[in-house]
């Protein structure tokens, strides 16, 4: 079933064409990478899909549900959830709030329920407490919940991002290079954690990164994009052999006269 | 997560017992004059900590707390007062109806004075809030403004530029106290609260906020209703303390005390703000001694009114300079730490005996 069909979308920034004519259509439970050489359009591609850029043509689909319109944070309540590029962390909230603020969305009681601690909203912030608990054990920070988020190492500070991003209980993930400034054993425990949390929310997901380990290790399908153009689209082994593919990354060889 | 767990009841019923005593002493036994320095107390306290709640912990820099604090001023003003005081006052432009007969207890007008002023504070705040940072603070000094000019003009309602005078005098340590905890209280557990984490999320990063699922518009918004609803309650209560208002009243100067309070107490910092509240209330009087002509060093110096604000203005400079984060930052005072006083110095004194 497909669960994101995004139709031919153009963005431009004035005389820019940013990302243009991009599709993509999502099988529910995949995992694609979105390569691309710096500036490719990889990050406004997840800008357009999460609702922060509206495309200048072309529409995108969740759930078969028409979301161009949509504001980021309905979108978001729709099931979709996203870590950024460079780590946006609310950093003078403590490790555990973090991630409390992304279950706040589900949050029924009212704000006068909330102020007096009415039975209804206790109930409901303990769920929400022991639902972080759980998600922090799951990236292994359970310990440091008191602690500021800014203080973290980075490592952790993004794997509290994808903690944040799970807290929201999306179907569908998107992780913005989150392998960067990682050493190859983090990568390597990235990759398995990756691996872990889609079978176990059952997340659909699209990886940016420019680490190719793990792009090859662990997408089935992948894209390439330059200059804003889907240049290459299929499988590891048919992206490393596709000539296209090499011309951006390396370059075409010079002829000598 | 332990100390989640208890919740000090004790220690509570105590100090609000404590509390209780000494308001019921001091407003028997106090003279009327501290009882004004402490009526003033709690005002600044409600003021701080309600600007606080919009500027330090949703971080939407707001300076149209006086635009509030004047509504809330008038109505409450407008329907306590007895008919035979609004004729007295309405010489030139009589006053409309059914405003000139209306007359309701103390109590009901306070609410009303909030309610009014949080609903203007929505109206206000639903296009403001699409602004961010200096533009947002441009446009609610501005709002504020419009507030001060309008009542200036609005003969008919609110007496124009002559204000009103000889308003009874309700405002006593009961209902200034009784609101500032109150008001600390409400907002304490507000951004306690799971909104509380959503206002301070917005705060800590708008992008990541939106991304998260935090609907900006309705979080800010409900941060700026909170804060002109008790914003319009302490512009009542202080309306019926000095027992005069007229729309100079609330001034800019109004929001800028205002602000030195929540900078000084530090952003984000509820017990801060209440212990800047009640100094400055304290120091506003105490300081008026620099105000009067003195003789330094065999200088005879001519009393300057205004002094006062500049020793206020060069202590936010060394505020801003010294402690970036203001006095407390964001820490706050728990009953846990109260506690741990208190056990601690007992243990002492049982080691000493």
């Amino acid at each position: 079933m497909s669960i994101l069909k995004v139709d031919h979308i153009t963005i431009r920034f004035g005389g820019l064409t940013a990302v243009s004519d991009f599709y993509l259509d999502l099988k529910e439970g995949e995992l694609v990478g979105l390569i691309g050489p710096n500036g490719a359009g990889k990050t406004t591609v997840f800008n357009m899909l999460t609702g922060v850029y509206k495309p200048t043509s072309g529409k995108i689909y969740f759930n078969n549900q028409e979301i161009n319109i949509k504001k980021v944070s309905e979108i978001t309540a729709l099931g979709m959830a996203r870590t950024f590029q460079n780590v946006r962390l609310f950093t003078n909230l403590s490790v555990l709030d973090n991630v409390m603020v992304g279950c706040h969305l589900r949050l029924k009681s009212s704000v006068l329920n909330a102020v007096f601690y009415l039975p209804k909203y206790v109930q409901e912030e303990s769920e929400i407490t022991e639902e972080a608990m759980q998600l922090l054990k799951e990236v292994n920070l359970e310990k440091l919940e008191g602690n500021l988020a800014g203080g973290l190492p980075y490592g952790q500070q993004r794997k509290l991002e994808i903690a944040r991003a799970l807290a929201t209980r999306p179907r569908l993930l998107l992780l913005d290079e989150p392998a960067a400034g990682m050493n190859p054993q983090e990568t390597k425990d990235l990759m398995s954690f990756i691996l872990k949390i889609q079978e176990k929310f059952k997340l659909t997901i699209i990886l940016i990164e420019h680490d190719m380990k793990v792009i090859m290790g662990i997408c089935k399908r992948i894209l390439v994009l330059d200059y804003g153009k889907t240049i290459a689209e299929g499988n590891p082994i048919e992206i490393q052999h596709n000539p296209e593919v090499i011309k951006a990354y390396l370059g075409v060889e010079a002829h000598y006269a | 997560m332990k100390g989640k767990k208890k919740d000090y009841i004790l220690l509570k019923i105590a100090t609000i017992l404590i509390i209780f005593i000494f308001i019921f002493i001091a407003q028997r036994s106090f003279d009327a004059y501290i009882i004004r320095i402490l009526n003033l107390c709690g005002i600044y306290v409600i003021l701080g900590v309600s600007l606080n709640l919009i500027n330090g912990f949703t971080g939407q820099f707001s300076l149209g707390h006086a635009g509030f604090m004047a509504i809330g001023a008038y109505v409450s003003a407008l329907l306590y007062t007895s008919p035979e005081i609004k004729e007295v006052n309405y010489f030139i432009t009589p006053l409309i109806w059914p405003l000139n007969i209306i007359q309701i207890p103390f109590i009901f007008s306070l609410i009303m004075a909030g309610l009014v002023s949080a609903g203007v504070g929505f109206l206000v705040g639903a296009p403001c809030l699409r602004l961010k940072g200096d533009y947002l603070a441009i446009v609610t000094f501005g709002f504020s403004e419009i507030i001060r000019v309008l009542f200036c003009n609005l003969q008919s309602i609110t007496n124009g530029p002559l204000g009103l005078k000889g308003l009874p005098s309700y405002t006593n340590l009961w209902w200034t106290w009784g609101i500032a905890i109150f008001t600390v209280w409400f907002i304490k557990n507000l951004i306690n609260s799971s909104y509380g984490r959503a206002l301070k999320s917005i705060r800590e990063d708008e992008i990541a906020a939106e991304a998260m699922g935090v609907k900006l518009f309705y979080h800010k918004v409900l941060s700026f209703i909170v804060g002109a609803f008790f914003a319009g309650i302490a512009g009542a209560l202080l309306g019926s303390l000095v027992m005069t208002i007229d729309p100079n009243t609330f001034s800019f100067f109004m929001t800028f005390q205002i602000i030195i309070i929540v900078v000084v107490g530090g952003l984000g910092s509820i017990t801060g703000t209440v212990i800047v509240g009640a100094l400055f209330a304290i120091l506003m009087e105490v300081l008026r001694s620099v105000e009067s002509p003195m003789s330094l060093f065999g200088l005879n110096i001519p009393g300057i009114p205004g002094m006062r604000m500049l020793l206020f203005s060069i202590l936010l400079m060394i505020v801003v300079l010294f402690f970036h984060q203001g006095l407390m930052g964001t820490k706050e005072w728990s009953w846990e730490w109260l506690y741990k006083k208190l056990m601690g110095n007992k243990k002492e004194i049982e080691e000493g005996s």
